[in-house]
Parts: structure tokens; C-alpha cells; sequence
């Protein structure tokens, strides 16, 4: 019942949270300065010409009315029209969707596999100076330099040093998993500094609170290995904080990818969406805004299952606020 | 947390649009050069076997918005990619002088009447063949069209069939850019016959007699091209395939070139041969275009001083237009008058009467106009080399004492404010338009009653437009008419010529042997790539 009660609460916040981000989004993309008429059809288009447009794409109705419309139709399942491509956004975000992901999980992967041993290694090993401070640095300095800093950066050198990976170009998975990886490896790496940075610092952090804890000193005087002791001890109590924070970066990296892409010049969601925003294309901005809103909600919602595995106290049976 | 970050990529992404920036060639590689006759930059090696894939790369797609109706496409990007399956009666060479395409040859009985004789054997991708009625069809539906280009091919009076293989096209009055109008893609040869039976829709569907058929397009990511075998010029396209990238990040591009991911690349920025210094087997060419730059003066805004034209001719007399081409374009661009400089019968922007007078007398108008001290803001996008020239502009005239504000902003939020009411709302803004193949094509866009677009901003000038349509009637003395048009303009200055806005062409000589024009009137990079000739395919 209790499972129940919460899987139903979630829901009715998630459809509210959706709802809001939707109302939001529909009046930010009409706020934008510059008429989507003049953007769409270019300079030379007529009166009549813009007319048609905005009759062909219901933007000649009132914005309530435009917004009811338009909400319906995503209930239903229906995206809109691109007025750029007058295809479906639905069907494109489809067949872009993949490259983001991805691009997201090759991200991912490199926050854990790298960022948690790095702040565990930072955290058994801290000391007042060296190594510690040198790694809040680097973690500093990983999380203070924008993407397209260093995505520009690592377009320049290694479009003149490749070492076998490819800039300024992608192949589908599909045709070539190894060329396609060798596409996707320097954007996932730009994107995932970020990610491994906060990774680590929060590991660390999270470490360092365990190493403190009387289990942990009572392990150590029992004469476990030090690798038996993060193993069995360390890793599971600290793991809370960064298993919540890997899922809300997950989410946050689908934001990141927005211009990772368009460095790159990966045909993903990301790109869609700035080229999207550019163009005033309201119903492919909507649309992949509420996408994204809908993947930080499913990763919350997951976050939450995840944690109460980890540590059943702070799990959902355990009357945790949802 | 997101938030920013979206804001963050689409400040980003604006920032890294980019557009097109004279006939020179900059190798930054010593690479081998080849030797190109004249008017082009390069010529295809023909002893290059034919066949393989060409990787090429360009900044924007399509404006896909109407579709693929190559009647309603206004912008060169467009042209650029349609003309690689459609065609036109006639093309022009790289003098600029009309030549054959779908049409052998043409006879002009008088100054009003023009007999085009149709290539035989002809046909469209599908296999029909093209007739004269396809022609007829074509014409008389780009004329009845909503497209600009209805109003580049003048005073058109009948359009008909003269026999299967001719067509007999009659104009109400001599218009002598009429063959150049009929050179571009708007003008293109429809599937007639497909159109009407609505089993083509041209919106959706490319299905011309050019060298190429469509594969797979997928809107701002690529176009695939595979040779159309039932092309009529036996030899042609030279490479089977072409994978067209969308790449809207110059960097990108840059990188593909270098790593051999893209044969070829149209570049933005001026400063991206120097990018390319160095890189191997790369040759950078800029193709000097007839597209220009122009500063527009809103003489319609309520209360404006720039509504006074002694205002506009000062500042008309304070621009710089060979400083702004040697700083902003780092030397590519060059002044021209209304008629875009680099056509054979433009004016010589140095003849104009603004460039024999100085600063000191466009301080004595501004005095007269009661307008010293005069401010006002320059409103731009934000794409390069566009932000540089708004510098010079701003340095020029505070030597006249005008002071400019410049106002950044991306195309969209220019475009709404440039041409989103009537009448505008901007002080001044910087734009540029395409140049084409005949100095008086462009010279209709300076009468608002013609270029609806400009009625926002400017004022109709009769004395001008009657020049502007004398000038376009005129085949003998036609230099002296269009000097008149390029004076006249040059005193109303609501729109000031600035400076050509060349084209950066970046190919790698190790994978491609192209062919490429010294000038281009229609934007269009990629004219000859049927000539082109895969060296290696990656």
C-alpha cells in the first residue's frame, strides 16, 4: 500500500512538475525576441507568405488557445511539425535520441569508472597538502571550465593530432561501431570532465565521512586489508551521495550535450534543440525541453529505487518523503 | 542547474554560427598547385578516372521551410544544394556571360522576343523526357509563384510552345537581365507533367534533369547524392556519390578537413586560411562573389534624423568602404556601388560622388541637417565577419562626430527587428544581399514598391526606380544608364553598398580534384561539382 501510495505520489508530481516546465517553456519560446515568420521564411517573404505560415502552424490563434492545442497533442503523443523540416519532431527527436544517449552513457562511464576510484584513492590517501590539494584543483579546475572551452580546445588540437579518433565528422553506430566510436570518444571525454570532477569530489567527501566511522576503526584494529575495508566497509555506506549525485548528472550531462554537439557536429537531441532555438522552431524547442524535463524526473524516480537498494533506511518502504 | 547550461549552448551556439566571408588563392600548404585557366580557381583534372565519393561539408542546410521547390528558394545556400538535381534553360560562365544548359541555343528576333531551341535528349531522373510544355509549365508556374524570383524575370508578356523542341518567350518591354534571371535555380525546368497529375510535389520530392538524384536528405544533418544515370551530358557527374554534411560549427569543419573526414568545406570566418596554415594536403581558396554588404538607414522611423537625406549622405560620405574591406575582411572584400563590383558594366565605386568628398563635408551636411552630435544604433547579427564591420562603420563615422551604439543579436531576434513591422524599428542595420549575374539584377531591391521586404525602412525614390528600369531596358549604353542608377543611389543612401563578401572554399588536393569558378554571381560553391574528380575516397 505504502508502494503503492508513493508510486502514485511521484506520479502526480511528475505530471505536475511536467506541466509547469510545459507552461514555462510554451511562454519562453514566445518571449524570445525576433519573429518566427521572418526567421523561418527568411527576409524576402510577403505578408501573405507569413500569414499562411503562421495559419499553417495554428501561431495566428490566441497563445491559450495555441497552448491547449498543443498540450493535448503531446498527451497524445504528438510532438508537431518542425516548420524547418515540416517533418514530425517526434519522430526526428527518435532518431537523434540515440547519439545523445550514447554520448550521455559514454559520459557516464567515465564519471564511475574514473571519478569514484579518484575520490576514494584521495580520500584514503588525504593529507593536509599535496596530493589532496592537488586533486581539489584539478576537480576545480574540471568543474569550472565551460564545455565549450574546452570542447573548441580539444577540436583544435586534435583535428591536428587525431591518434585515430575523428573530429568534425560521425558515423552511426550501425554502419561502424569502431568509427563510430572513435567519433564519439573526444565529445563524450569534454562532457564527462565535468561529471568526473563532481564525481570524485563528492566521493572523496563521502569517504572521508566513513573513514570516521567507529566500523571502520574497528575493522582497521581487527587487521583487515585496506582493500577489504573500502571493499566491505567504505564503498556501500558512502555509495548514497553518489549514486543521488550520478543520476542527477546523468540528467544534467543531457544539457551539456546541447554544446558538446554542436562543437562535435553530432546530429543529436542537443543539437536539434540549439539549431531549434536559433530558428524560433517553437514546436522542436517544446518538445525537447519537455524531454528533458521528463529524463531528470525518470532519473529522480530511479535515483530514489537505487538508493533504498543501496541502504534500505532511506528507501521508499522505509516511509522516506517521496 | 540545467537552465544555464541551456542558456549557456545557446549563446554558444549562436556564437559559433557562422557565414561565407576575391578571386585569390591563399595555400597555406605548398601544396601542388594546379594550374586553372582563366576565370576559375581550379579546373578538374580529366585524367582523374571517374567514379568514388565525395565527403564535402557546408554551414547550413537548406531553407527548408517551403520545401524543396526550387521557385520558391531566395536564399544561395538553397540554390546551392537544389542545383545539384535541377537545371535551367541557360547557365552562366565564369564571365558572367550567358551560356547553354537545357537550352542548345536561343535566337532574340528583337529586343523582346526570345526562341529557345531544347537540348534533345533531355529527361528528368525518373526517365521521362523533358518537353517544351515542362518548359512553358515552369515558367508561367514561377511567375504565378509567391517566390522573389517571379520578380527578377521582368516584364514577361507570353510564354509558348513554338514547335516540340522550342519555346517562344515574349517580354512586354526589352528587359536585358532577363537570360541572367533565367541562370539561377528558381528558374529551373519543374516535372510538368509529374506536378500536374500531383503525383510529384515539388515541396517534398527533388525530381529534376540534373546530374544528381537525391538519396536520403535529413533536415540540418546531410544529403545524400547518387548520380543520375539518366543524365544527358555523357561523362558527367564524375563522382558517383555525393554525402553532403551539415556542419554549422566552422571549428568542425576546419577539424574534418584536416583529418581527411570532409574532401571539401565552405568556410565562414576570413581568418580561417590562417587556421589552416600549415595543414597538409589542405588548399584554401577564396571565390570572390558578387554578394555584398549594405548599411540600411530606416528613413521611416518616427522622429528619425535619418529620414533627412543630407544625413544619410554624410554618413554615406564618413564610410570607409576599402577600410572596412582591408580590417574586417582582411583585404577578400572590395567597395562596390549598387552594381556589384566584379560584374562585367558595374559602376566603379571610386566615380561615385560620396567618395570624392570629405569628412570635413559630411560634418557641413550634418551642420545644414541640424544634426551634430547625431547617434544612433547599428543593429547586427552576430555572425562573423559582421561584427567587425560594424567596428569600422562605428570607427569611420565618429570622425565625422556620429556617435554608434552597436547592437548585437542572433539572426533571429535581427531578423524580427530588421523586418518583423512596418515601419521598423531599428536606427540602422547591417545586411547583405546576393549580388547575381547582371549588374541590374540587384539594383530592384533599392525600390521598396518592387522589394516589399524594404518597404519597412525605405522610402520609394521615383527618380531612382525610373532609373533602376531604364537602366534594366537598355542594351546599348547600358554603362551609362547604371552609372546614373549608381549616382542616384549613392545621394539617396536609405541603403549604402559596402563592401563584396567573398567565400572561403577549403579542399583537400589529396582527395579532390574540383573545379571551381573565380567568381561566383548565385552563391553557389558547388556549381561544377559534376566536374569534380575523386582522387581517394575516405
Amino acid at each position: 500500500m505504502r508502494l503503492l501510495m508513493w508510486w502514485s505520489g511521484r506520479a502526480l508530481s511528475s505530471a505536475a512538475t511536467l506541466l509547469g516546465v510545459s507552461v514555462l517553456i510554451f511562454a519562453a519560446v514566445r518571449l524570445m525576441p525576433g519573429g518566427f515568420a521572418e526567421t523561418v521564411l527568411g527576409p524576402f517573404a510577403t505578408p501573405e507568405q507569413k500569414a499562411e505560415l503562421a495559419a499553417r502552424y495554428g501561431l495566428d490563434q490566441p497563445v491559450f488557445v495555441q497552448y491547449g492545442h498543443w498540450l493535448a497533442a503531446v498527451a497524445g503523443g504528438d510532438f508537431g511539425f518542425s516548420m524547418i523540416s515540416r517533418q514530425p519532431v517526434g519522430a526526428e527527436l527518435l532518431a537523434r535520441l540515440p547519439i545523445t544517449a550514447e554520448l550521455t552513457v559514454l559520459a557516464v562511464a567515465a564519471s564511475v569508472l574514473l571519478g569514484v576510484p579518484l575520490g576514494v584513492l584521495t580520500a584514503v590517501r588525504a593529507r593536509p597538502t599535496g596530493g589532496g590539494a592537488a586533486g581539489r584543483l584539478l576537480s576545480g579546475l574540471g568543474v569550472s571550465v565551460p564545455e565549450f572551452v574546452l570542447g573548441s580546445l580539444v577540436v583544435f588540437v586534435f583535428s591536428r593530432y587525431a591518434l585515430g579518433l575523428q573530429v568534425g565528422s560521425w558515423v552511426p553506430l550501425t554502419r561502424d561501431p569502431a568509427a563510430n566510436l572513435a567519433t564519439m570518444i573526444l565529445p563524450a571525454a569534454v562532457l564527462s570532465v565535468f561529471s568526473i570532477s563532481v564525481t570524485a569530489r563528492t566521493t572523496r567527501d563521502a569517504v572521508m565521512g566513513v573513514l570516521v566511522e567507529p566500523y571502520v576503526t574497528a575493522a582497521v584494529g581487527r587487521g583487515e586489508s585496506p582493500w577489504s575495508i573500502v571493499r566491505h566497509h567504505i564503498l556501500r555506506n558512502a555509495a548514497t551521495p553518489v549514486v543521488t549525485l550520478i543520476g542527477t548528472t546523468t540528467a544534467y550531462l543531457l544539457g551539456g550535450a546541447l554544446i558538446v554537439e554542436h562543437v562535435f557536429n553530432l546530429p543529436g537531441v542537443g543539437s536539434y534543440i540549439v539549431q531549434a532555438v536559433g530558428r524560433r522552431d517553437y514546436a522542436v524547442v517544446q518538445a525537447g525541453v519537455l524531454l528533458a524535463a521528463g529524463v531528470f524526473i525518470v532519473m529522480n524516480v530511479l535515483i530514489d529505487l537505487l538508493v533504498g537498494a543501496i541502504d534500505p533506511r532511506l528507501g521508499v518502504m522505509a516511509g522516506r518523503r517521496a | 542547474m540545467r537552465y544555464p547550461r541551456l542558456a549557456c549552448g545557446v549563446a554558444a551556439a549562436l556564437l559559433a554560427s557562422a557565414c561565407a566571408a576575391t578571386g585569390t588563392t591563399t595555400t597555406p600548404q605548398a601544396a601542388a598547385q594546379e594550374t586553372a585557366a582563366p576565370g576559375f580557381l581550379a579546373v578538374a583534372d580529366q585524367a582523374l578516372a571517374p567514379g568514388g565519393t565525395l565527403n564535402l561539408q557546408v554551414h547550413i542546410d537548406s531553407g527548408a521551410a517551403t520545401g524543396y521547390d526550387p521557385q520558391l528558394a531566395d536564399v544561395a545556400t538553397t540554390w546551392q544544394l537544389l542545383s545539384l538535381s535541377y537545371e535551367t534553360l541557360v547557365t552562366v560562365g565564369p564571365d558572367f556571360s550567358v551560356q547553354p544548359l537545357l537550352a542548345e541555343k536561343w535566337d532574340t528576333p528583337d529586343d523582346r522576343t526570345y526562341v529557345f531551341h531544347l537540348r534533345k535528349g533531355v529527361a528528368f531522373s525518373n526517365g521521362r523526357k523533358m518537353t517544351a510544355d515542362d518548359v512553358v509549365g515552369s515558367l508561367k508556374r514561377l511567375l504565378a509563384s509567391k517566390g522573389v524570383w517571379a520578380g527578377q524575370l521582368g516584364p514577361v508578356d507570353e510564354i509558348v510552345k513554338d514547335g516540340d523542341d522550342r519555346v517562344k518567350v515574349t517580354l512586354k518591354e526589352p528587359y536585358t537581365p532577363f537570360l541572367a534571371a533565367l541562370a539561377n535555380v528558381p528558374a529551373a525546368i519543374l516535372p510538368m507533367k509529374e506536378i500536374g497529375d500531383k503525383s510529384v510535389d515539388p515541396a517534398t520530392t527533388l525530381l529534376g534533369t540534373g546530374p544528381y538524384v537525391v538519396d536520403n536528405h535529413r533536415q540540418d544533418v546531410s544529403w545524400t547524392f547518387k548520380r543520375n544515370d539518366t543524365y544527358w551530358n555523357q561523362g558527367k557527374p564524375a563522382a558517383d556519390t555525393l554525402n553532403i554534411t551539415i556542419a554549422p560549427e566552422e571549428a568542425a569543419r576546419i577539424a574534418a578537413l584536416q583529418n581527411g573526414g570532409a574532401a571539401l568545406a565552405t568556410l565562414g570566418n576570413v581568418d580561417s586560411a590562417s587556421m589552416l596554415a600549415g595543414a597538409k594536403d589542405v588548399k584554401v581558396v577564396t571565390q570572390a562573389t558578387t554578394d555584398f554588404y549594405y548599411l540600411m538607414l530606416n528613413s521611416l522611423k518616427p522622429g528619425s534624423k535619418l529620414a533627412d537625406p543630407k544625413v544619410r549622405q554624410a554618413i554615406n560620405i564618413a564610410l570607409d568602404a576599402q577600410q572596412i574591406a582591408d580590417i574586417a575582411l582582411g583585404g577578400k572584400g572590395k567597395p562596390t556601388a549598387i552594381t556589384p563590383a566584379g560584374l562585367p558594366g558595374s559602376c566603379d565605386p571610386a566615380t561615385l560622388p560620396s567618395a570624392a568628398k570629405s569628412v570635413e563635408e559630411a560634418k557641413k551636411l550634418l551642420a545644414e541637417a541640424g544634426a551634430e552630435g547625431l547617434s544612433f544604433t547599428l543593429t547586427i547579427f552576430n555572425t562573423e565577419p559582421a561584427p567587425a564591420v560594424a567596428q569600422v562603420i562605428q570607427q569611420n563615422l565618429q570622425q565625422a562626430g556620429i556617435t554608434v551604439k552597436i547592437e548585437q543579436m542572433d539572426e533571429a531576434s535581427w531578423s524580427g527587428k530588421v523586418y518583423g513591422k512596418a515601419p521598423a524599428e531599428f536606427d540602422a542595420a547591417l545586411s547583405w544581399f546576393a549580388g547575381y549575374a547582371d549588374p541590374g539584377m540587384v539594383t530592384k531591391w533599392w525600390n521598396p514598391e518592387t522589394a516589399g521586404f524594404n518597404a519597412g525602412f525605405m522610402k520609394p525614390d521615383k527618380e531612382l526606380s525610373t532609373l533602376i528600369d531604364a537602366a534594366n531596358k537598355q542594351a546599348e549604353g547600358r554603362d551609362e544608364a547604371l552609372a546614373q542608377v549608381c549616382a542616384k543611389a549613392d545621394a539617396d543612401a536609405q541603403m549604402i553598398p559596402l563592401v563584396t563578401r567573398p567565400a572561403t572554399v577549403a579542399y583537400r588536393a589529396d582527395q579532390l580534384s574540383p573545379s571551381l569558378y573565380a567568381t561566383e554571381g548565385y552563391g553557389n560553391v558547388l556549381r561544377l561539382v559534376a566536374d569534380a574528380r575523386v582522387k581517394k575516397s575516405r
